[in-house]
């Protein structure tokens, strides 16, 4: 029983301790990939974590996914204490699909340096609250529904979070920007490559959440300016 | 000042098992030049006592402060290094692990250098979580001696007098007015013959005459407040809110029979069910000319998919009973698959054929027509319809939930399965405890049950319950959550409802609402810190900046 | 157990612990005498299927975590050879050869009987052929085969392709052997085989003529060996399973009663392999099957619906071979009223469980009581008492049941034991 010497591994007591930010902070930090091995399903140790952890997984790969990160390089798998051939196979096939994809840039939607950037922005992402409340009720909307009964597929799920997703990547990035400096929309358009009425929703958004504010006019453009440095960054 | 890190590590041979296959000399040098690192030692095996009594003395000689040992697996040897630790005047939490042996040098044994290298990382990224561990006390509750147990059927009385002869208090809880459950409306026991109500009676005097029970009828539970150890109950008997404190509760509520309105031209007096008929049996002289019984009467369908587990014994029972009465009487059995599991069931079953019950198979998709005075059934086996002559019709019908499930396991903060019934915390390791620590379930509330079966859970969970009212304070380690920023805290309750253990709770503070996390119910799993968009709940031993700089030190040394 | 004594709340037991040959105190359970023991012994945990070391541990999670020689495998113990290797590489010091079985006395004022079961030999039932077709195997057999940590880690490769890869394996070790012989043989004398085979075929002496012998024996070796490599390159995984239900049980010949939880079982097994490989499918012969627990009957329509599960309500008469290896089943469907056969790539027979061997002696030494079916007999009102007082039994040593029941009754006997324990412990 023999394999590759090039993972290592972290211990937590349950893989619903697995905070979606540490899966960005490992891609942030290098990593070329990352699994995440837990119970089987119907079989957790801690009843349900691994349940939590689909999500929070789930959240975590679609969201770097469109920060610019092959999802290839995360897994969620399972594997029982007593399946140490299962464990094998499952490391030696990621091993052998992460050397496919060579290291953090290579096989990747984005180059090394804005990926970086966007994996920051997705970090930040991550810990706020709105992926967080959502992916935190995901189960309860699923199974017994919301406050009104309804009940939601696993899809519809998804669904919503890959709306937040692009609003959550979208607003953090116009934040980070801003913070360098003062931008107009158009300008913000094409640094962020997004249609400018899409940044002018979420600017507005942010403007009314007292985050932003008018720094001047240049020309016929309104330029923006984040307000309040610290709230912006706790935003 | 916070206090100098002093970092003990120590790298274990295992014999040849980690020094055969890494270069371990070079493993011991490296943690030298590691940060806070101020000590380092080699040992043949640092679980032989020689090891520990190193581990001992270097905590004192060299002042340290963290202790790191790098060998096999925490599975095994944690508690054993902790309890090292401690003996040594360490703090048994400021210990870390790092497994060079089953993680590395068994699976690279061809790669000496690789494995080597290898394991430097894991004791680097082993020494740079153990700069940030904390100290952590055992959490420690005291258990209220006291028992509740809810439902006075069969289930729960066995249990109440199982916990009573073992001297604890009990507190019986009832709904209804009397004690014995279903078990008042059977006729009698099978195989044992036993009479029913008489069984039930010999229970309920012994219950009403423990000095260790206090029963109480016509009793609802209003509210469950607490956690294992100190459950604070509030109960309601006819008008009258009173309450109590229990150490732990037996959930015995038992289960509601389908009434089949609507089904097979159910009418309870032509048309009956097992029970009903079961109540015409306790009079001599009924004998009914020719019996059709039809099995899963509104079960194993689209709206109950489940199989009540005990209808087709019931009915196999019921049967025996009718031919041995007047073995003229003609008793036909339609059914799909008849369930005599075991050995008792299955002789029962055959003693019945023998008396000459006829068993028709029937298919669902084409169910048996009950007419006047027949019942057409298309038998399955021969292929050919039959018409059966009927003087009376017995619908096996399933068990089903109680209705106050819900109610219940929304007091108690445990789940219910699909069907509603009580689901036990794990389906072959824990079959008679919930999830939620102190709290049991037994017999009919947990999934349909023979009378056997039920004394059999009901003495078990009385067991199970128990064990902590005998230890009478209930140990945890604290690797549990905790609320590390109250302030952040907004009460917002997703935690909450995420939790598996019923272990956390939002209480009203000065500062408004607030999570609590009751440290003695927690296991430490981390679905509530790796939920919270506040931050504001940690693990113990594994906290956000831990794993962090476990990360970081791999990927960024 | 050897002696057993006194009455409730005051027995006197005489137990033998057979020696291990291992002091459980020093070893660390680290594994390096197996890895160096030369001899191989058959895996009884593995069902036969697969092979272990003559000093082991019976399964991985075993508890103790601790090493144990099979004395009549061993070479040093058993085969009266020298061999000493696993005491040479313990660093432990944990061997001991000299270890001799001891007797411990117990005081205790409860006992209970949690012997367990055995599992029907089906080689008994003539119809079957358990015993000389290879693809039909016992559920448990089964049960390894799918076992991710077992003999052919969760691969559905069928017996006869595993005793083709052990002939092969054979052959292959003996040719070796051979070979080198016969590289001698012409090393020495400077010649080729060929030509010695040519040279005995007009006449020779001795010598050549068993040269010449071992060289064309060398070849048809290597002929049946490239044969065999042949039929192994071309085995194929198990993909269409018969499960056989009530093999031994319901049944008047053997046992009347039925086993309660080899129908769920047998369900599991076809699930395990349909997840492990999408294409197999499997039938289910059974007369009732008895789907009766909590999400049972749920399982098992998911079984039928979702897992290639064919429910089939019919009695195999008989199983025989074909020239693959491949079992075939001669069954009636009792619902369509005809006789078939149909091939399979295996059959797995859902074996009873009977009393275990040791239960009559058991109930001897113990003076308790058993039922008509040889399991310890107990009271339907006090289900976990036996016949005597003090003496409480659970599980299937008082009759066939699934494993959340065995625990729940684990529990029951517990707390009817300490019901006779603990007023003793508190007047202490």
């Amino acid at each position: 029983m023999q394999y590759t010497t090039d993972v290592r591994i972290i211990r937590l007591m349950c893989t619903g301790r697995v905070d979606p930010t540490m899966i960005a902070d490992a891609f942030i930090e290098g990593a070329d990939g990352l699994m995440v091995v837990g119970c089987h399903f119907g079989d957790c140790h801690y009843i349900t974590g691994n349940v939590q952890a689909r999500v929070k997984v789930g959240l975590a790969v679609r969201l770097l996914d469109y920060a610019g990160l092959n999802p290839a390089r995360i897994s969620f798998s399972q594997c029982s204490s007593a399946e140490g051939e299962r464990f094998v196979s499952l490391i030696t096939a990621f091993d052998r699909s992460i050397r496919e994809l060579g290291p953090l840039g290579t096989g990747d939607r984005l180059e090394p340096p804005v990926l970086k950037k966007k994996l920051h922005i997705a970090r930040t992402a991550l810990g706020r609250e709105k992926l967080r409340w959502v992916a935190g009720k995901f189960t309860e909307f699923t199974t017994t529904g919301n406050k009104y009964g309804e009940k939601f597929t696993d899809h519809e799920m998804w669904r919503t979070l890959d709306t937040i997703i692009m609003d959550e990547m979208a607003t953090h990035e116009i934040l980070d920007a801003l913070q360098s400096r003062p931008q107009a929309v158009l300008e913000l358009a094409r640094e962020l490559r997004l249609p400018p009425p899409h940044i002018l929703k979420y600017v507005l958004a942010l403007q009314r959440r007292g985050l932003v504010g008018l720094a001047g006019v240049e020309g016929l453009s309104p330029v923006y300016r984040v307000i309040d440095q610290e709230a912006a960054t706790a935003a | 000042m916070a206090e100098e890190i002093r970092i003990g590590v120590f790298v274990c041979d295992c014999g040849s098992n980690i020094a055969g296959y890494l270069d371990v000399k070079e493993l011991a040098e490296y943690a030298k030049t590691l940060p806070h690192v101020v000590y380092v030692k080699e040992n043949l095996y640092t679980c032989s006592e020689g090891g520990s009594n190193e581990i001992k003395a270097a905590i004192k000689e060299q002042n340290l402060n963290r202790v790191v040992v790098a060998s096999c697996t925490p599975r095994t040897h944690e508690p054993l290094f902790r309890g090292t630790c401690g003996e040594g005047g360490l703090n048994p939490f400021l210990f870390e692990m790092v497994n060079i042996r089953d993680q590395c040098s068994w699976v690279h044994m061809q790669e000496r250098k690789e494995g080597t290298a290898k394991a430097m990382d894991l004791i680097r990224m082993g020494v740079a979580k153990a700069a940030l561990l904390e100290p952590q006390e055992p959490i420690q509750s005291e258990i209220n001696p006291r028992a509740m147990v809810m439902g006075a059927g069969i289930s729960g009385m066995t249990a109440a007098l199982a916990l009573a002869n073992r001297g604890y208090e009990v507190v019986l809880v009832e709904k209804s007015s009397e004690t014995g459950g279903l078990l008042r409306s059977l006729d009698r026991l099978a195989p044992s013959g036993i009479d029913a109500a008489s069984l039930a009676d010999r229970h309920a005097e012994m219950v009403g005459n423990h000095p260790n029970i206090r029963l109480l009828t016509s009793t609802t539970v209003e509210e469950i407040q607490g956690y294992i150890g100190h459950f604070n109950v509030t109960t309601n008997t006819k008008g009258v809110r009173d309450g109590f404190e229990a150490g732990v509760i037996i959930v015995a509520t038992g289960a509601g029979v389908l009434k089949p309105v609507g089904l097979f031209q159910y009418d309870g007096e032509k048309v009956i069910n097992q029970l009903e008929l079961e109540e015409r049996l306790k009079s001599e002289t009924f004998s009914p000319g020719n019996v059709v019984m039809i099995q899963c009467a509104g079960a194993r369908n689209e709206e109950r998919k489940y199989c009540s587990r005990i209808c087709c014994m019931v009915a196999i029972k019921n049967a025996i009973a009718l031919k041995e009465r007047n073995a003229r009487t003609g008793v036909r059995i339609l059914y799909r698959d008849i369930q005599a599991y075991g050995t008792e069931n299955e002789a029962l079953f055959q003693k019945a054929k023998e008396l000459g019950v006829l068993f028709i198979k029937y298919d669902p998709a084409r169910p048996p027509q009950v007419q006047q005075g027949t019942v057409k059934v298309f038998h399955d086996l021969l292929g050919r319809e039959l018409s059966l002559p009927q003087d009376l019709v017995v619908l096996s019908t399933p068990l089903i939930a109680g209705d106050d499930n819900e109610v219940i396991s929304r007091l108690l903060r445990v789940s219910l399965d699909e069907n509603k019934f009580f689901l036990e915390g794990h389906v072959k390791l824990k079959p008679l405890d919930f999830a939620t620590d102190g709290v049991y379930l037994c017999g009919n509330a947990h999934y349909p049950a023979t009378v056997r079966e039920a004394i059999s859970q009901a003495l078990g969970a009385a067991s199970r319950a128990s064990i902590p009212l005998s230890k009478g304070v209930m140990s945890v380690e604290p690797i549990v959550s905790t609320l590390v920023d109250e302030e952040a805290c907004r009460g917002c309750g997703l935690c909450v409802a995420l939790c598996p253990y019923g272990a956390l709770e939002i209480v009203k503070t000065e500062k408004g609402r607030k999570v609590r996390v009751i440290p003695v119910a927690c296991k430490g799993c981390g679905v509530c810190a790796a939920t919270c968009y506040q931050h504001a709940l940690s693990v113990n031993s594994y906290t956000d900046d831990q794993v962090r700089k476990q990360i970081s030190a791999f990927l960024n040394p | 157990m050897e002696q057993v004594s006194g009455k409730i709340g005051d027995f006197h037991v005489s137990v033998r612990k057979r020696a291990r040959y291992v002091n459980e105190d020093l070893c660390t359970g680290c594994g390096s005498c197996a890895e160096k023991c030369p001899t191989m012994a058959v895996d009884v945990f593995n069902a036969g299927l697969g092979r272990r070391k003559a000093i082991y541990k019976y399964f991985p999670q075993g508890i103790p975590s601790v090493f144990t020689i099979d004395a009549p495998e061993c070479r040093q113990l058993g085969q009266g050879k020298k061999c000493g290797i696993c005491a040479k590489v313990c660093q432990a010091g944990a061997i001991d050869y000299g270890q001799k079985d001891s007797i411990v006395h117990l005081e205790v004022g409860a006992i209970i009987l949690a012997t367990g079961y055995e599992v029907f030999d089906p080689s008994v039932i003539p119809e079957y052929a358990y015993d000389r077709i290879a693809n039909v195997v016992t559920a448990l057999e089964f049960e390894r085969l799918l076992s991710a940590s077992g003999p052919t880690a969760g691969h559905l490769d069928r017996p006869s392709d595993l005793e083709l890869e052990k002939e092969i394996e054979e052959i292959r070790k003996e040719a070796k052997k051979l070979d080198r012989q016969i590289r001698q043989l012409e090393e020495k004398h400077g010649r080729s085989s060929a030509s010695v085979i040519e040279q005995v075929a007009g006449g020779a002496d001795k010598e050549l003529r068993d040269w010449a012998a071992q060289a064309e024996k060398l070849l048809t070796m290597e002929k049946s060996l490239a044969e065999l490599e042949k039929r192994k390159a071309a085995a194929q995984p198990a993909r269409k399973l018969a499960f056989i239900q009530c093999v031994g049980s319901r049944d008047f010949r053997y046992n009347r009663f039925c086993s309660s939880y080899c129908c769920m079982h047998s369900v599991k097994e076809a699930m395990i392999a349909f997840e492990h490989d999408n294409d197999v499918r499997s039938t289910i012969f059974c007369m009732d099957l008895r789907a009766v627990g909590r999400g049972f009957e749920e399982y098992k329509l998911r079984g039928g619906s979702q897992a290639g599960i064919t429910y089939l309500r019919g009695r195999v008469a008989e199983i025989n071979e074909d020239e693959a290896r491949n079992p075939v089943v001669w069954y009636e469907s009792t619902t369509s009223r005809q006789v078939i056969h149909e091939t399979f790539d295996m059959v797995i027979l859902a074996t009873a469980c009977i009393p275990s061997s040791s239960a009559s002696k058991v109930a001897e030494l113990f003076e308790v009581e058993l039922d008509e079916n040889g399991f310890f007999k107990t009271d339907p009102l006090a289900p976990l008492n036996t016949s005597r007082q003090g003496i409480f039994t659970c599980g299937c040593a008082q009759g066939p049941m699934d494993i959340p029941e065995s625990v729940a009754q684990a529990s029951s006997a517990a707390a009817r034991a300490a019901e006779v324990v603990s007023p003793a412990r508190r007047s202490a």
